[in-house]
């Protein structure tokens, strides 16, 4: 829970600094794709394995995660339909029947019509939702972040002891 | 205020340390606890299967080996929980990594050594709770057709025969039961019917000729001239005359004739009616019968009540197996990849894109059974091929078990199991053969007067099941040999008449037959101890039971026969008074039909006078006329 507390503030101070927004924005995506996959699969391990070894931001990847898993569940039914029509395409067959008699795919449960709908939707939503998430969150610093930072609050705020021994602090250990 | 952002690649090296701990920790997962939340997890679900607690003494592991060692396992009888229905000393078995890392498990050779049935456990299992059935449609006619045999097996027979046989009243009884009866009803009915026929026939007889309609012709009739014609023109009147007086008659006769043929018909129905009537009675008297608790002393009815919940049980077993094994080894099909259903569960579908010699979801090549005991008894099989799908493998399940349980005192057992899904019609088969096994204290009947069973017996039984489909062929033989029976009961009477009844049968017999499909079973069941008791207890009790039955037909008599001897009554007069104004209608056509003739033949006979008379004149008339010519 400690972990998961501090790569949420972690997101949120990359949120509102000026810098990290390539990897705010892998992480939605990457979230996207974890949201959308079970949670005991192949696929989702190598999303997690990405997360560790790449500067992906791992707060924004667990919380879009959340988001997307319940878009998912929404849209079950739907995935289920395209998932029914790609593994029926005839054209398909000999492909997938190489899949699952290979070592490990099966592991990723292509099989099953939802996994399968809901794979193909995520990773062509993907790259989508990483532009998007870039220009939401410059949209956001310029929008909210700046007029925040201009407001009487902040500045009265910013002025306090506290948060100059904060400033300090983040300084010298975050 | 924020610090300067460090300039950072896209690999995350810091992250490799937090990695090695996250992989040690999985590591030391999998080498303290796996097998022990693994050991939990099986008895739990092995539970769930079994219906009460199932310990696994000890599990072990291997990663690398990809093998399982499970000792002392013992499962719970849900019947008697303080023993074991089966324990197994140790079962161990390797899988193939190349299956493993397909997602599928492939074992080779297993075996499972130190088989035991019926042990007794160190503390009593709990049992989980039934949980009735689910069923979105109501229960199958199948599940109906059991319903309705366990109720009928589940009747206490015997204790009903042993209750009259120790004088209970049986003229109190028909008091009590004597209620609404059927015969009484269906009387009803038949007045109702005879009302509204009486009715019917009122009408119909009102709106059919009378007397006066057909005087009317007899007056036209008698105005035709039948004599002293002039000449051709007259004649040919009154035969016209006469054809339209027929015609007339015709269409009012036909009337008559047409009511004569219904009421023929009626009539018939009505007889119909009352001979219904006599089935009726006899429904009711079996109705108070039952009603009365008064059995049959049948043989049939009593093998159905010693041993048919035995049989019910075994059958209900078999199809409790069956509908598990096509639960987990689909039948296979000719279309191999069916159309996706509409999305019912947010679980999806999942589709299988076997190829030849590809693995299963689970197979399971082969098992070797055994259990050595002291003196080389034990028991000894094997299993073949338990595959999730038997089209793939190409195979059936096969399981075969010869040997004996000595501590159980089961000797003699051989038994072969077919499971066979290859096709689009499953089907499964046992066959399964006990030399020999001891009875103890097995309860045949138990009622408030009576009860009855084996103290010992050793008993040897042959049992064979096929399931294929929906149909069901099963045969059950079992043989008691040496049997000693407990009998007790509160009358002196029926201690008697029971005692009796088996004294000197020392072998019961049980064949059993059930074959048909699920939602139609025919049973046919039969024992020499049926036989035994029909006979022993008819002595004590025929004469009572016909008693009693002469008591039933005469309430039922009684209470119906002074209206069936009144529409009997009404029936005859009524069928005589129509038959008598219709003969009477019928003899008025007849009469003017006669008289009709006879005109006809009248005017016959003077048409050729008239016509003689007109050819003579015609001829005088022609030789006058010539001779004038002549001059």
């Amino acid at each position: 829970m400690a972990i998961l507390l501090k790569q949420l503030f972690a997101l949120v101070r990359l949120l509102n600094s000026d810098t990290g927004t390539n990897q705010i924005a892998a992480g939605v995506a990457c979230g996207l794709i974890l949201g959308f996959a079970p949670m005991l699969s192949l696929q989702a391990l190598l999303v997690f394995v990405c997360m560790f070894l790449f500067r992906i931001q791992i707060g924004a990847a667990l919380a879009s995660a959340f988001f997307f898993a319940m878009v998912a569940w929404l849209f079950d039914p739907l995935a289920h339909l395209i998932g029914s029509a790609i593994l029926e395409a005839d054209s398909l067959q000999a492909l997938f029947t190489t899949m699952y008699n290979m070592p490990l795919v099966p592991f990723t449960r292509f099989y099953n019509s939802v996994v399968m709908g809901a794979g193909v939707v995520s990773i062509l939503l993907a790259p989508l939702v990483f532009l998007a998430s870039r220009r939401l969150i410059a949209a956001y610093r310029e929008k909210v972040v700046a007029r925040f930072r201009s407001s009487p609050f902040w500045k009265l705020w910013s002025g306090t002891v506290f948060f100059k021994w904060y400033a300090t602090y983040d300084k010298l250990h975050g | 205020m924020d610090k300067p952002a460090k300039k950072q690649g896209p690999i995350r090296f810091e992250a490799v340390i937090p990695m090695l701990i996250v992989v040690g920790v999985i590591v030391l997962y999998f080498s303290l606890f796996f097998d022990t939340h693994l050991r939990r997890g099986i008895e739990y679900a092995a539970a769930q299967a079994n219906g009460a607690e199932v310990n696994i003494g000890r599990l072990r592991t291997s990663v690398f080996g990809a093998s399982v060692l499970i000792a002392d396992v013992q499962m719970t009888d849900p019947v008697q929980p303080e023993r074991n229905r089966l324990q197994v000393g140790e079962i161990r078995f390797r899988m193939l990594w190349d299956a493993l890392l397909r997602g599928k498990v492939m074992i080779d050779e297993a075996a499972v050594e130190d088989v035991q049935i019926d042990t007794p456990r160190q503390r009593a299992g709990y049992v989980l709770p039934v949980e009735p059935e689910k069923e979105d449609d109501g229960p199958s006619a199948s599940d109906r057709m059991l319903a309705q045999m366990k109720e009928e097996f589940s009747g206490n027979v015997v204790g009903d025969l042993a209750a009259i046989a120790a004088g209970t009243s049986a003229s109190e009884q028909i008091k009590l039961a004597g209620g609404e009866l059927k015969s009484s009803a269906h009387l009803d009915g038949i007045e109702k019917s005879l009302d509204e026929t009486e009715q019917q026939w009122r009408e119909r007889m009102d709106a059919l000729p009378r007397g006066e309609d057909f005087n009317v012709l007899r007056d036209r009739l008698g105005k035709v001239q039948l004599k002293d014609f002039k000449d051709a023109a007259q004649l040919q009147a009154s035969v016209k005359e006469l054809q339209s007086i027929r015609d007339d008659l015709d269409a009012k006769s036909k009337p008559v004739g047409e009511a004569g043929s219904k009421l023929s018909g009626d009539m018939g129905s009505l007889r119909g009616s009352f001979s219904a009537l006599d089935k009726v009675v006899r429904d009711d008297v079996r109705g108070l019968q039952a009603r009365m608790h008064l059995p049959s002393l049948d043989t049939a009815t009593l093998s159905r009540a010693l041993f048919g919940m035995d049989v019910l049980g075994q059958l209900q077993q078999a199809r409790g197996h069956m509908n598990q094994a096509r639960q987990y080894i689909p039948a296979g099909s000719a279309e191999k990849k069916a159309k996706p259903a509409a999305s019912k569960s947010r679980k999806g579908r999942d589709y299988a894109f076997g190829k030849p010699r590809g693995y299963p979801a689970f197979w399971l090549r082969r098992a070797l059974v055994t259990s050595t005991l002291s003196g080389g008894r034990g028991l000894s099989g094997e299993i073949l091929d338990v595959a999730t799908d038997q089209q793939l493998v190409g195979r059936p399940l096969v399981a075969t078990l010869k040997g004996d349980f000595p501590q159980q005192g089961v000797a003699g057992v051989k038994a072969e199991l077919v499971i066979d899904h290859r096709t689009a019609e499953p089907v499964e088969r046992l066959d399964l053969e006990v030399g020999r096994y001891a009875v103890a204290g097995r309860s045949l009947v138990n009622s408030e007067s009576v009860t009855l069973g084996f103290a010992k017996a050793a008993a040897a039984s042959g049992f064979v099941a096929e399931l294929r489909g929906e149909k069901v062929d099963m045969r059950l033989s079992n043989r008691f040999n040496d049997a000693v029976f407990e009998t007790s009961a509160k009358s002196a009477v029926v201690r008697e008449m029971m005692a009796a009844s088996v004294a000197g049968l020392n072998t019961v017999s049980l064949d059993a037959r059930v074959s048909g499909s699920w939602s139609d079973l025919d049973w046919k069941l039969s024992t020499n101890l049926a036989d035994a008791l029909a006979k022993g207890m008819g002595r004590y009790l025929q004469a009572k039971m016909d008693e009693a039955r002469k008591r039933i037909e005469n309430l039922v008599n009684d209470k119906i026969g002074e209206q069936k001897q009144r529409l009997l009554a009404r029936r005859g007069e009524f069928e005589a008074r129509y038959q008598s104004a219709l003969a009477e209608r019928k003899a008025q056509v007849d009469k003017l039909r006669g008289e009709l003739d006879a005109a006809r033949k009248e005017l016959d006979k003077r048409k050729s006078a008239v016509v003689d008379a007109e050819k003579q004149k015609l001829k005088q008339d022609a030789g006058k006329l010539l001779d004038k010519w002549r001059r």
